[in-house]
């Protein structure tokens, strides 16, 4: 089919208006979160209810044509980028379907927004408890086609502890159902390989979360540390006294630096190495008796003092600075490659030892914040994209920092995904039995490779791969090999 | 790796194989390959008896397939062998002062990987989940003899496809699990179990429960009999734990004294629970819905069990599971029991082997989940039957 007659087929299911297909239409679906990469794709179409959604994916499956679904674009792996092939948005399937408070359940369109949910929730005494970041600007369709994490997910587990229940179109056009909300569901936990799979496994047209109820207290410190080992042990040492805060959050000299010259300032000290953000929650009876061992704890690993938020508003500003990080960043250069990792809670001190020789080496500036807690790091580094040489500073610099955690018994992302941006790690982590066997499984769910083509493994890990399945998914898997 | 003479199967053709390392299973799956035999896949045994319809004479046993593999307590994770007992993992791991959260019915005795291969969960899931949220990585082997590895050894990770979760609850048909890193728990100061009892009609009762000042690890309600025998008390009980700082556990104490009479127990409660289970019971099933119609599966798993002799019901209230065992029945009786239909879902753990088909229809008979499987195990060498599928 000809590029204009699929043009005019997609009009007829969602509307000509929600087709895009000029160059300057598709210009702001160039790009993810994720800045380096900037691919195009043929159109772009935006499916209004679910029906529309199932009738674009059908029509796409019968015309052998790739495409990619993407929700808000705010991933950090170029997992929505649409190289030549077709864009599906899923930004318009924004209905909270039903809220079941008693069950502490709801079931939402792929397009609403991480934070709806929980302001929704809210008269409940409920929340949604995956907060990425991103979550003012997220969907849920993306959270769960990315496994998304967040600073909270140290106590209450990341999306896929969440998803309950996913009705899905499969890459093929059928619409099935994975998992259950109502009781259990036998059979291979399909919603579990379906979580996380990078829109490679099909398209979600409703989730089914739970929702947890709201912490009856919750109390924010602020540790302040002249050196980043004594914030990792003071880490290792709170979690290992039976004490799961709700998030345990480093920042470091550089990450306080940005936020405190930003219009996020949050009072962090900036002479500290590193400060540690540390939340506890849960009943009231007792917590601020965790508190005071949280403060202890953080004392004896050399705090030089901590600070406990003694308001709603004071809470609020200290987390303000951690959320609002990436974007003080922005602040300090053009662009900022956010990076993930993961290394065990050990490894921490260690790893950030490297991570500091690796920037001197190359001449760039780390800024680390990240879920210290669950060992999950976000090595970031403001440059400027345009100049070459930096460039090629930042991406070296990046490879080495994630050897270094590989090394350490690590991986190489806990929660942004592989996308196409590590694709070229995938083989330092699995075997190539391991990677096959991952293409096979793809293939149980599109055996066309038709969805987000050339993500997540690399293609010529497929063994049985024959370099041309269709015209249109050859051309998204190019970007891989 | 050693064949021996099956002991307890009565078709004399069936041999077990055992294999102490990933590359013996390797070499076993091959070898069962070139002579096209298929193999059910055996932990500590304990579910043999669970009438499950596998069509394999020939086992392979990774029981001998145990051990730590790595322990960094900071960290808190382990990673060992699938052949490693519960209770070895149980002794390890306290030693510095953590635990593995996984409480499944049975014995202790049983091993990581039937754990996680066929997904049992116990009362400690209504906090800390079930193996799907448990297991961080693994290896195992599959049906066409490959070692792959999923997951990681690191507590966040979303590199790749998830064969984790894949491999977790498919009851060895898409592997045979042969390493498994998991998440433990270090202990709280105070770990502390109460006996409350259930005065109220359950409907009216749980509606206070959830509204109380109370954070449970687990809850677990069981029926008078169920009670009696572990000597709690004589009536409907729920099993409260809490833990925390003493402080918290006290409050948590007084919040449940407005819900009923209460009673301290020992921990090892939920070790007898779990042990309670008759040694070969005619059937044991699980009944479910979401969490708001909790009363209404416990009605049905009731019912379900009314004037058979020892039967045991419980029911974890948080996850709106009630489970069922029937010590003695007839399997008339269990399939009048049995056959209406119910809003519930129904799990079956074991049954009479004759009424497995009709009681249980295979979950996994449609085409994605057999693509699934044929991604794993193409000629359906390992457990084939074993999820009802032809």
């Amino acid at each position: 089919m000809s590029s204009a007659a699929l043009e005019r087929q997609l009009g007829s299911i969602v509307g000509a208006r929600y087709v895009r297909s000029r160059a300057a239409e598709l210009l702001v679906y160039e790009s993810d979160g994720l800045p380096g990469y900037r691919k195009r794709p043929s159109l772009a179409v935006f499916p209004g209810t679910r029906d529309e959604v199932v009738a674009v994916v059908q029509l796409l499956a019968r015309e052998r044509v790739a495409f990619v679904p993407r929700g808000a674009g705010t991933g950090l792996s170029g997992g929505a980028l649409a190289d030549g092939v077709v864009l599906i948005g899923l930004n318009r399937l924004t209905r909270i379907i039903d809220l079941d408070p008693a069950s502490r359940l709801a079931v939402v369109e792929p397009g609403v927004v991480n934070a709806s949910l929980s302001r929704a929730a809210h008269v409940h005494g409920l929340h949604y408890a995956p907060d990425p970041s991103s979550q003012a600007a997220c969907t849920i369709g993306g959270n769960v086609a990315e496994n998304a994490g967040g600073p909270h997910c140290l106590k209450y587990g990341v999306t896929l502890n969440h998803v309950v229940a996913v009705n899905a179109v499969l890459p093929d056009g059928t619409v099935t159902s994975f998992g259950s909300a109502d009781g259990e569901r036998e059979g291979y936990d399909l919603l579990g390989a379906f979580v996380g799979s990078e829109g490679c496994f099909g398209v979600a047209l409703d989730v089914t979360v739970r929702l947890t109820p709201n912490p009856r207290a919750v109390r924010t410190l602020l540790a302040d540390f002249l050196s980043i080992d004594a914030a990792a042990r003071a880490t290792t040492a709170t979690i290992a006294a039976g004490i799961v805060p709700a998030a345990l959050e480093m920042m470091d000299a550089g990450t306080i630096r940005a936020v405190e010259s930003s219009i996020y300032a949050a009072g962090y000290p900036i002479d500290a190495a590193a400060v540690l953000l540390i939340e506890l929650d849960g009943l009231a009876a007792g917590l601020d008796r965790d508190v005071e061992r949280v403060v202890a704890i953080c004392e004896e690993a050399g705090a030089r003092g901590v600070r406990v938020a003694q308001s709603e508003a004071q809470r609020v500003k200290l987390w303000q600075g951690r959320k609002k990080a990436f974007g003080a960043m922005g602040r300090i250069a053009r662009h900022l490659f956010v990076q993930d990792a993961v290394v065990p809670r050990t490894q921490l001190p260690n790893v950030m030892a490297s991570i500091a020789a690796i920037a001197e080496r190359h001449g760039v500036r780390v800024c680390n914040v990240f879920h210290a807690g669950d060992g999950n790091l976000h090595p970031n580094i403001p440059y400027d994209g345009n100049d070459p040489s930096q460039r090629e500073r930042v991406h070296a610099a990046m490879r080495e920092i994630m050897q270094a955690c590989i090394a350490v018994g690590g991986t190489v992302t806990g929660e942004h995904g592989i996308g196409l941006d590590k694709l070229g790690y995938m083989p330092l982590i699995f075997s190539q039995d391991s990677l096959n066997r991952m293409c096979r499984l793809r293939d149980a769910f599109d055996p066309h490779r038709l969805a987000n083509p050339g993500k997540v493994v690399p293609v010529r890990s497929c063994r049985e791969w024959h370099g041309f399945v269709g015209r249109e998914a050859s051309l998204g898997s190019a970007a891989a090999s | 790796m050693t064949q021996v003479a099956h002991p307890a199967s009565a078709s004399a053709a069936g041999t077990v194989t055992h294999a102490a390392s990933s590359a013996q299973v390797q070499e076993a799956v091959r070898d069962a390959a070139a002579r096209g035999d298929v193999l059910r896949v055996v932990g500590a045994g304990t579910w043999l008896h669970a009438g499950r319809p596998v069509r394999a004479a020939s086992s392979l046993s990774v029981r001998a397939l145990a051990g730590v593999v790595e322990y960094v307590p900071g960290d808190l994770t382990i990673t060992a062998w699938a052949g490693t007992t519960l209770e070895d993992l149980d002794r390890v791991t306290a030693e510095h002062g953590q635990w593995l959260a996984l409480d499944p019915f049975g014995l202790r005795e049983g091993t990581l990987g039937a754990t996680v291969a066929t997904g049992s969960l116990g009362p400690l899931a209504a906090s800390f989940g079930t193996p799907r949220d448990v297991v961080l990585g693994l290896q195992c082997v599959t049906g066409d003899g490959e070692i792959v590895h999923g997951g990681a050894r690191v507590v966040k990770h979303v590199a790749g496809y998830d064969l984790v979760r894949l491999m977790t609850g498919a009851w060895g048909t898409l592997g045979v699990l042969t390493m498994l890193t998991l998440r433990l728990r270090a202990r709280a100061p105070v770990d502390a179990t109460y006996a409350v009892s259930v005065a109220a009609p359950l409907r009216e009762w749980i509606p206070a429960y959830r509204a109380a000042s109370v954070a449970p690890l687990a809850t677990e309600l069981l029926n008078g009999a169920t009670a009696a025998a572990l000597g709690v008390s004589n009536g409907t009980t729920a099993l409260v734990r809490v833990s925390g700082n003493d402080e918290a556990v006290a409050a948590q104490e007084k919040a449940l004294a407005q819900l009923g009479s209460v009673r301290p127990v020992s921990n090892d409660t939920w070790a007898a629970l779990a042990r309670r289970d008759p040694a070969r019971p005619t059937a044991a099933l699980r009944l479910s819905h979401r969490a708001a119609r909790v009363a209404d599966v416990w009605e049905l798993a009731t019912a379900l069990a009314r004037d058979v002799p020892d039967a045991v019901v419980h029911a974890t209230l948080d996850r709106g599971i009630a489970r069922v065992v029937l010590p003695r029945i007839s399997e008339a009786d269990l399939m009048t029991r049995l056959r209406p239909p119910t809003e519930c879902a129904r799990v079956c753990e074991v049954l009479p082997a004759s009424l497995w088909q009709e009681l249980a229809p295979s979950a996994v008979s449609d085409p994605l989940s057999q693509r699934v499987r044929a991604a794993f195990d193409p000629e359906r060498r390992l457990n084939p039957g074993i999820l009802g599928e032809a």
